[in-house]
């Protein structure tokens, strides 16, 4: 009731994946990704994550987890990629311009500062236990080496730089998990004897080697899911298969054009046609038919279109689930339509406005326009396919007409809240 | 078609000297078919055909007005929106004014916000355009049937929703929204004028109005609108 778009406006689902997206990022993206995902503002999620960073740091934790385990990408784009390929539009879309962090940069200035900080207690006389930051640095040095590796893009990068698969990720992760596990031991075994700790890292080592036996099912199954993944770029394929198809239309209706070239109604007329086609596969995501009054206007439009070779420019504000006062409506429309373009003058502009009462249509043409009540009664057209079939549902009709300005046919028709008419649709199907 | 191309600069009617423009879109096809229509009251003096170089040449001629493509490559990706916002400086000077052959809301509207004064479809007529650009040179807005459409599709067309104080940003008066209606139904500026008894000029005012309006926005439910359409 309090919007005003119908329950058929085509867009992406109502909650977005959690993706890093690239826009709008302080450091990682994490805030933003959880913001679009969770449809909170940026702010909010920003102020709850540095709150918890103060209570022992959780926030941190959490940030650094989601870092590592929440692939980059926009959300957005993610969503509408999930979205049927027949139905998605292909032309790109725009991109919002974002301002990408230097974290590399930022990530050695913060080292530089800890470290500076760190000669500077030692020079105040303050004692550092160098027995526990130096393990505590190779830890933290091994995980970003193994890490580092889990993001993405930055994977990608190294493949093209050495021009294909190369030891290198291989040599990073295992590096880095060489590197955690003599910082893990020098910070556990603090002062043990040496014997004592290659015991106690063999004993490690089996009880891991048993873990990823107990865990290598899942493994398998996480390589099976990345199959799955392989699928649905090949519906990217399919996505690709429609833009030929359409390629396949245009040169087929431009052949046409060249063989009829002498006929200059019939080239513009396919070539409106195609036009009309081509901006609809481009540029407008389409939504599942029956569910569109907005769709179905236009398939109207189209027809009359082609039946004429008269452009007609149509604006469409809301959009509504049609029903049998809404078909009435366009039945209408199409015979005001098709009189313009046959008696009045291009351009003919077309209006659909949906409230949540009323739907209304504004036709407009720019011919000399007519008296009404110079129309002999008999004249089926106007009074009978436009204004009756309006008023029979309970709508009105108006035409106005100017010498100079055109006639314009005003239709209104009141409809039910999109609640009452699914009562009244489970209503007649009892009945 | 006549003498719309050469310097052209005496030859004008002599009421005002032509309009210079620089013409940025990346198909050198449709360029030189604007080129050939625009009429005498404005010159072309610069081309560009991607983000880059329209930048560039922008930033160079500094003309009155842009005639800017939506989609155009190069930059960010970011296409004609981009080119506004890395000339955001020049905005009091430079006016633009965005041309596209796509009616989606969101390309449309993202030029709007990144601070286009007008939008037009490719589809118009040689001495419309003219028209368009020189209203936009002239500091007004130029808004079609289509964006008059995005407008009220964005701001809401409920009857209790309707702005009070002039100063309100998020909701449209009852007459801008009335003068929208028109424009989305057809009406040329002057039939707006005619048909709510107003001036023309204060048809202008109430457009620029709305055009600012919803570039400074943040309204709810435009902003929701927007994020549907990936603009924000």
């Amino acid at each position: 009731m309090t919007s005003t778009t119908g329950p058929a406006r085509p867009g992406p689902p109502a909650r977005l994946p959690l993706r890093r997206p690239a826009q709008g990022r302080r450091i990682a993206g994490v805030c933003a990704g959880i913001a679009a995902h969770l449809g909170l503002p940026v702010g909010v999620v920003r102020l709850v994550i540095v709150a918890a960073s103060l209570a022992y740091g959780v926030g941190i934790v959490f940030y650094v987890f989601l870092w590592v385990t929440v692939p980059v990408g926009d959300p957005a784009a993610v969503a509408s990629y999930e979205r049927p390929a027949a139905l998605s539009r292909l032309a790109p879309r725009l991109r919002a311009e974002g301002r990408p962090v230097p974290v590399t940069d930022i990530g050695i200035g913060l080292i530089l500062l800890i470290v500076a900080g760190l000669l500077v207690a030692i020079r105040r006389g303050v004692t550092i236990q160098f027995s526990w930051v130096v393990p505590t640095l190779i830890l933290l040095a091994g995980t970003a080496l193994a890490w580092s590796q889990l993001d993405r893009v930055q994977r990608e990068r190294w493949l093209s730089r050495a021009g294909g698969r190369t030891p290198v990720s291989a040599l990073r992760l295992v590096g880095g998990m060489a590197l955690v596990g003599i910082g893990v031991l020098l910070l556990v075994g603090q002062a043990a004897p040496v014997g004592d700790l290659l015991r106690s890292a063999v004993a490690a080592l089996a009880v891991l080697a048993g873990a990823v036996i107990v865990l290598a099912p899942w493994w398998l199954r996480l390589v099976r899911e990345l199959g799955d993944e392989r699928a649905a770029r090949a519906r990217e394929a399919v996505r690709a298969d429609i833009a030929a198809h359409l390629h396949d239309s245009v040169l087929q209706t431009l052949a046409l054009i060249r063989t009829r070239a002498d006929q200059p109604a019939e080239v513009s007329r396919m070539a409106r046609a195609q036009e009309r086609e081509l901006r609809e596969w481009l540029y407008d995501d389409r939504s599942e038919p029956g569910t569109s009054l907005a769709a179905e206007l236009r398939g109207v439009v189209g027809e009359v279109e082609d039946g004429r070779a008269v452009a007609i420019e149509a604006v469409v504000v809301g959009d509504r689930v049609p029903d049998a006062d809404t078909e009435a409506l366009l039945q209408a429309t199409r015979e005001a339509l098709v009189n313009a373009v046959q008696h009045g003058r291009p351009p003919v502009s077309l209006y659909l406005e949906v409230a949540p009462d009323a739907v209304e249509v504004f036709v407009r043409d720019r011919g000399d326009g007519f008296d009404l009540d110079t129309v002999p009664l008999d004249r089926f057209g106007v009074r009978e396919s436009i204004m009756g079939r309006v008023r029979r549902r309970g709508g009105t009709a108006s035409v106005t007409s100017h010498p100079d300005r055109g006639t314009e046919v005003h239709l209104r028709i009141p409809v039910r809240a999109a609640g009452d008419q699914a009562a009244d649709q489970s209503r007649n199907g009892s009945a | 078609m006549s003498d719309g191309e050469g310097p052209a600069t005496g030859t004008g009617v002599g009421s005002r000297a032509p309009v210079d423009v620089v013409l940025v879109d990346d198909h050198l096809m449709f360029r030189t078919g604007v080129r050939a229509s625009l009429d005498a009251r404005v010159r072309v003096v610069g081309e560009a055909d991607d983000v880059d170089s329209a930048v560039a040449r922008v930033r160079a001629l500094a003309p009155p007005v842009v005639l800017l493509d939506v989609h155009l490559p190069g930059g960010n990706g970011g296409g004609g929106a981009e080119v506004i916002a890395s000339c955001v400086d020049l905005l009091g000077s430079v006016r633009f004014l965005a041309l596209s052959v796509s009616d989606a809301a969101e390309d449309v509207v993202a030029v709007i916000r990144a601070g286009a004064r007008g939008y037009v479809t490719k589809a118009i007529s040689g001495p419309d355009l003219s028209d368009a650009v020189v209203r936009v040179a002239g500091g007004d807005a130029v808004f079609s049937p289509r964006l008059a459409g995005f407008v009220l599709d964005a701001f809401g067309t409920v009857a209790g929703d309707v702005a009070v104080a002039d100063d309100e940003l998020d909701r449209l008066s009852a007459r801008e929204r009335e003068v929208m209606r028109l424009i989305a139904r057809g009406y040329s500026y002057r039939e707006v004028a005619s048909e709510l008894f107003i001036s023309i000029k204060t048809v202008e005012t109430h457009v620029s109005a709305v055009l600012r309006k919803l570039q400074l926005s943040s309204r709810y439910e435009l902003t929701r609108w927007a994020a549907a359409r990936r603009l924000l």
